[in-house]
């Protein structure tokens, strides 16, 4: 490595050529302000509505979910489920239009109505985000060294010169190729996957504890999309940062992710550790995607647009169960909101009938069946141990918030 | 955000045909473009100078008409004409002008016998004081004005920008000349009303005389260009990705506006204003008229008057140019400023 890499790295210039020690990367390792086996991420109840024309537009609607520090979560759901607008209020990311309630707590700090000052600088230090289309997220006109050192500097003390070095040992570390020439070009200079690398290495110059990837690997072709995500389950292990990964690709879910959180228009519907989820589903509408997915001809970035109905209109929410309309299983119970409920250990799930219920039309368990057979999802090391946290047993969040 | 987001915007694409002329091939791609450029320049002179010709044609009357008045005798105004060299065919005057003019001379007014590289020599300096004043200070206002209306759209400051930008932009500029005239000269005293004091007579009553007729000229522009800056930096803020990008990477607001979305919106203005330079330059025939100034636009209305067609080709000759260089200065800026063009790649 470079002399420069001595100005900055606390005196640590053993540090060989190539894989980068992730305590150089910056300041000491920060202690959690967590307890350990807090979670990382509270959210509670986000509700976002947006209000367009005079319609209302509930795009998020009590959406709970917990999240463990350095683990690799994935939220998945059709379009328009709010996976993003979900994520863009947490980091305070929305237009101000959107009216946003509820609770988010990182670090047991809430962030739903924390002063922009506070938010601003979490944004991109403690918490960071990779968005979908790298071709759009990068500015234009900017050198991509100097949108990375602009990171930098946000959140470290760092001089230029030490900027600098850390922006290209950033770029060493997201493997950019020749990453000290890169750092003199322009986005339109780079490929796809370099430029999502470019992404990632902006992300990380705040040092997350959490990075949540908006699709990050929609816009790649399936080659560049492995390594990619490759790259982000090693930063992720080696930086011990927590993980976001929203994506439409329930295949991709499954072989990265250790839990999963599916989204129903706006709100959590199942939660769970990704072996137990794919091997147990209950949930009408998981199911419904799982068997919307053939197995093998299945394109790989295609939308889960084979589920029968349509998604509900965000502004006409149907009273109950969101899902009633499309799904087999509904009764007239289902006019009653269904509470997302920790059903077996560590599953949550919102039905009043679940899959294997025995009521309504049930299909029947699924275990084992579809694409995403449990002994091949075991083989993934990702999927082996779900997060270590043990949760006590009917905890559940109700679409309200109040206690059941 | 991600509905409108997922909306292509593609910047780019608009500087296409830009950026491909702009190639990195052989030796210096701006030299490259100065000279195609310039070559380019060739017929459109000759198109306009052609098309004037012939339009001063149709006009009844010539010069040696308008010289001797109406009781000259027939006899009279053909020795005129024969004199100043009228009687021979119209291609043969045009082709001897052009003889000259592609040597650099332009010849001499057919009215007052002066050259007109002389008569260009007081006029340009006059209408060219007005344009840069015009621009400069139209630009300089809408600059800071459109930053404070993007940074809260719907907010006081955007609000008021657009009541005065969309009053200023529906007032012809003769009429604001005379608005700025009755209020400024006459009603005031401020400023004169008409005239033109030259800067070696003092730099201050140099600008006195320029002011009222800058703002006639300038006011409009600046109204045009916050609207457009404005409109286009919130485009950019409430589209863009990279924009999101930098906010999530904690970049403050004003910085995200100035650093991230002004500097993306900077090649539409610079377009837009190099554009204007054209037809702006036109637009000072009227208000020179209107504050007396011996500028380019007034040596046009009168050689027409006159059927001084010397004069005439010689003023448009100078109105194309510019709108030639116009056009190549905005492609030299960009292909300095926008790394997309610089690079040659789309
Ligand atoms: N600024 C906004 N104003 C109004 N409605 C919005 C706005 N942003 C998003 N929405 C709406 O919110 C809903 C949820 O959008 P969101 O982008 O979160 O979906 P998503 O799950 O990320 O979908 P996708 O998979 O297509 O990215 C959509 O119906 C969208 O139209
Ligand atoms: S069974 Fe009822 S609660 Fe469960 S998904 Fe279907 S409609 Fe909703
Ligand atoms: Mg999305």
């Amino acid at each position: 490595m470079s002399k420069r890499t001595a100005t900055y790295a606390s005196g640590d210039s053993g540090v060989s050529e190539g894989v980068i020690d992730p305590v150089s990367l910056g300041k000491p390792s920060r202690a959690s302000a967590a307890q350990p086996g807090e979670p990382l991420l509270v959210v509670e109840d986000l509700r976002v509505q947006f209000t367009r024309g005079g319609r209302k537009i509930n795009a998020v609607n009590g959406l709970s979910y917990e999240l463990t520090p350095g683990s690799m979560m994935a939220i998945i759901g059709e379009s328009g489920s709010g996976k993003s607008v979900s994520s863009r209020a947490l980091m305070g990311l929305l237009p101000p239009t959107a009216k946003i309630t509820g609770s988010v707590r990182f670090e047991g700090r809430e962030l739903i109505g924390m002063p922009e000052r506070d938010m601003r600088a979490l944004r991109g230090g403690d918490i960071a985000m990779v968005f979908q289309d790298p071709a759009r997220s990068l500015n234009p006109t900017m050198k991509i060294g100097a949108q990375i050192t602009e990171a930098v500097k946000l959140h470290s003390d760092l001089d230029k010169k030490g900027a600098h070095a850390r922006a290209v040992e950033l770029l060493k570390l997201v493997r950019l190729p020749a990453a000290e020439r890169r750092f003199h070009e322009y986005p339109h200079q780079l490929s796809g996957g370099m430029r999502q690398r470019v992404m990632i290495a902006i992300a990380l110059a705040g040092e997350p504890r959490l990075l949540i990837a908006d699709e990050a690997t929609t816009a790649l072709d399936v080659t560049t999309q492995a390594q990619i995500m490759e790259l982000l389950v090693e930063l992720q292990q080696r930086l011990g940062m927590a993980v976001i990964m929203i994506s439409h690709d329930l295949g991709l879910a499954a072989s990265y992710a250790q839990d999963v959180v599916v989204m129903y228009a706006g709100r959590a519907v199942e939660h769970a550790p990704t072996g137990t989820l794919f091997a147990n589903v209950r949930m009408p509408y998981t199911h419904a995607l799982l068997g919307a997915i053939p197995a093998l001809d299945r394109e790989p970035h295609s939308l889960f647009e084979v589920t029968p109905g349509q998604p509900p209109d965000l502004s006409a929410l149907p009273k109950g169960c969101p899902f009633r309309p499309r799904c087999p299983n509904a009764t007239d119970k289902c006019l009653d909101d269904p509470p997302l409920t920790e059903h077996e250990p560590e599953h949550w799930w919102a039905c009043w009938h679940p899959v294997g219920s025995g009521l309504g039309n049930d299909p029947g368990p699924r275990a084992g069946t579809g694409p995403l057979d449990p002994a091949v999802a075991a083989d993934d090391p990702g999927l082996a141990d779900g997060p270590d946290e043990a949760a006590g047993p009917g905890r559940h969040h109700t679409p309200n918030g109040e206690q059941r | 955000m991600t509905a409108t987001a997922t909306t292509p915007r593609v910047p780019a694409d608009s500087r296409g045909p830009r950026a491909s002329r702009v190639g990195r091939v052989t030796g210096s791609p701006v030299l490259r473009l100065v000279v195609k450029r310039l070559l380019m320049a060739i017929p459109i002179m000759l198109g306009v100078t052609v098309l004037t010709f012939w339009v001063l044609s149709l006009i009844p009357g010539n010069a040696a008409q308008q010289l001797l008045g109406p009781e000259a005798t027939p006899e009279d105004i053909a020795l005129l004409e024969q004199q100043l060299g009228l009687d021979k065919p119209g291609v043969v005057r045009y082709l001897e002008w052009l003889q000259g003019a592609v040597t650099g001379d332009l010849g001499q007014s057919i009215v007052s016998r002066q050259p007109v590289s002389e008569i260009l020599s007081q006029r340009l300096p006059v209408t060219g004081e007005i344009v840069l004043l015009a621009f400069v200070v139209s630009l300089v206002l809408a600059i800071p004005v459109a930053l404070l209306a993007a940074h809260k759209p719907d907010g006081v400051m955007d609000r008021i920008s657009m009541v005065v930008s969309t009053l200023g932009l529906s007032v012809a500029n003769y009429v604001l000349a005379l608005l700025l005239v009755l209020v400024f000269a006459v009603t005031l005293g401020w400023l004169p009303a008409i005239g033109f004091v030259p800067l070696e007579d003092g730099l201050w009553p140099n600008l006195r005389s320029m002011i009222l007729p800058s703002a006639a000229i300038g006011l409009p522009l600046f109204c045009f260009y916050t609207r457009f800056l404005r409109g286009d930096l919130v485009d950019q803020m409430q589209q863009e990705e990279y924009v999101t990008t930098a906010r999530a990477k904690g970049v403050g607001s004003w910085s995200v506006l100035i650093k991230h979305a002004f500097r993306n919106s900077s090649f539409g203005l610079i377009t837009i204003v190099g554009l204007n330079l054209g037809a702006l330059i036109g637009g000072t025939v009227i208000i020179e008229q209107i504050f007396a100034l011996p500028g380019i636009g007034q040596m046009l209305l009168q050689a027409i008057n006159t059927r001084d067609f010397v004069v005439v080709q010689a003023a448009v000759v100078i109105f194309a140019l510019v709108a030639v260089l116009a056009n190549l200065i905005v492609d030299l800026l960009y292909a300095v400023l926008d790394p997309r063009i610089r690079y040659g790649s789309s």
